[in-house]
């Protein structure tokens, strides 16, 4: 028994840090409400490209509140810079919006799905 | 992103990984430590450091280091287990930089030792005169073993042909005011017998002592919590902080 102990504890926190540090590929995809990432992102691609500037506005708070559920999930897992990069994104998309400028918007979408795909990758 | 919080959880995985990781490839006391140990435990060391505060990187490219590094430390421990020409090749082997009382300049040379570094070994050994050294041996781990000439070896009882018996190793019986009655089954000894000791010096409780041992000639040591020492001695050569 005792033996058992010795190999399965040591074994089963290895197993257990593994997991933690291996999270962030499953932890980013959608697991709940309002946290799709790509799948936002696609929709306000559509918007933008429809020039549908109100609901582009919408949508992109929904993708900020989404971020944040996706990034308390992956803390431990994914990078600081990716993480950070994202957040750039979105600051930069905000602005695009408010000029409604179509070609910039998307830029900065396609640039956030990049983070987003290599995040914990 | 809480970044305290991430720092945190990183060192937990950081400290037991490399706990986990050194209980599997440190057997050796660090004493023993070759040079390659040396830089091998630096190395590790600092892997699980950026694993811990480099948050710019995911944990696991570092953990990957980290187990590799330790995967290969193993390794090597296994070959030059295995293999004792390995075990030259990687850890070196003990030199003889003096023999039958002349210093091997070649092998000096070659350890690349000065004879001011083998000088300073030697005191460190006691040995202040070279004249008494019959053999030094660089051992791999970088110390000097020294064996004096036959006339500055010290007298043992053997050569006055007294007799001497073995003391062997003590066993604690108390520790810290708790009986341990393991050992005490162990010397075939009961607490009985043990408590009748105790009052033989003086004390009715197991709680006074602090600790008892006995040795296989039967020696018995009491050392009691009380000490009724008056005057302490303090080696301090001047006044610190307590």
């Amino acid at each position: 028994m005792r033996r058992f102990l010795v190999i399965s504890i040591p074994l089963a926190t290895i197993i257990l840090f593994l997991a933690v540090m291996l999270s962030g590929n499953y932890l980013k995809l959608p697991l709940g409400k309002n946290d799709d990432i790509p799948g936002l992102i696609e929709v306000l691609i559509k918007d933008i490209q429809d020039e549908q500037w109100d609901k582009v506005s919408q949508k992109a708070e929904e993708l900020n509140q989404a971020w944040e559920k996706v990034v308390f999930r992956v803390q431990f897992s994914a990078e600081r810079n990716e993480i950070n990069n994202f957040y750039i994104a979105l600051a930069r998309l905000q602005g695009a919006i408010i000029e409604k400028d179509r070609s910039s918007a998307i830029m900065e979408l396609k640039e956030a799905y990049e983070h987003w795909s290599q995040l914990s990758n | 992103m809480n970044e305290g919080l991430v720092v945190f959880v990183r060192s937990i995985i950081a400290f037991f990984s490399l706990l986990i990781f050194t209980r599997i490839i440190g057997k050796e006391q660090i004493s023993q430590l070759t040079f390659f140990d040396y830089v091998l435990g630096i190395t590790i060391g600092s892997i699980a450091a950026s694993l811990t505060t480099d948050l710019s990187s995911r944990a696991w490219p570092h953990w990957v280091g980290l187990i590799t590094w330790a995967a290969l430390g193993y390794l090597m421990e296994i070959v030059t287990l295995k293999w004792r020409y390995a075990s030259k090749v990687l850890e070196g082997e003990p030199v003889i930089v003096i023999m039958n009382g002349k210093i091997m300049e070649k092998a000096l040379k070659k350890a690349k030792y000065r004879i001011s570094d083998i000088l300073e070994l030697m005191r460190n050994q006691g040995v202040f005169d070279p004249n008494e050294v019959d053999f030094a041996i660089i051992e791999s781990n970088g110390r000097l073993s020294i064996l004096k000439k036959a006339e500055h070896l010290p007298v043992t009882r053997k050569d006055m042909n007294i007799p001497a018996q073995n003391t062997g190793i003590s066993t604690e019986l108390v520790y810290d005011g708790i009986l341990i009655e393991e050992n005490l089954r162990q010397l075939n000894k009961d607490k009985d017998w043990l408590m009748s000791e105790l009052k033989a010096h003086g004390i009715n409780s197991i709680s006074e002592v602090f600790l008892v041992t006995l040795n296989p000639e039967g020696s018995i040591y009491i050392d009691k919590y009380d000490d009724h020492i008056t005057k302490v001695t303090d080696i301090g050569d001047y006044k610190g902080p307590f």
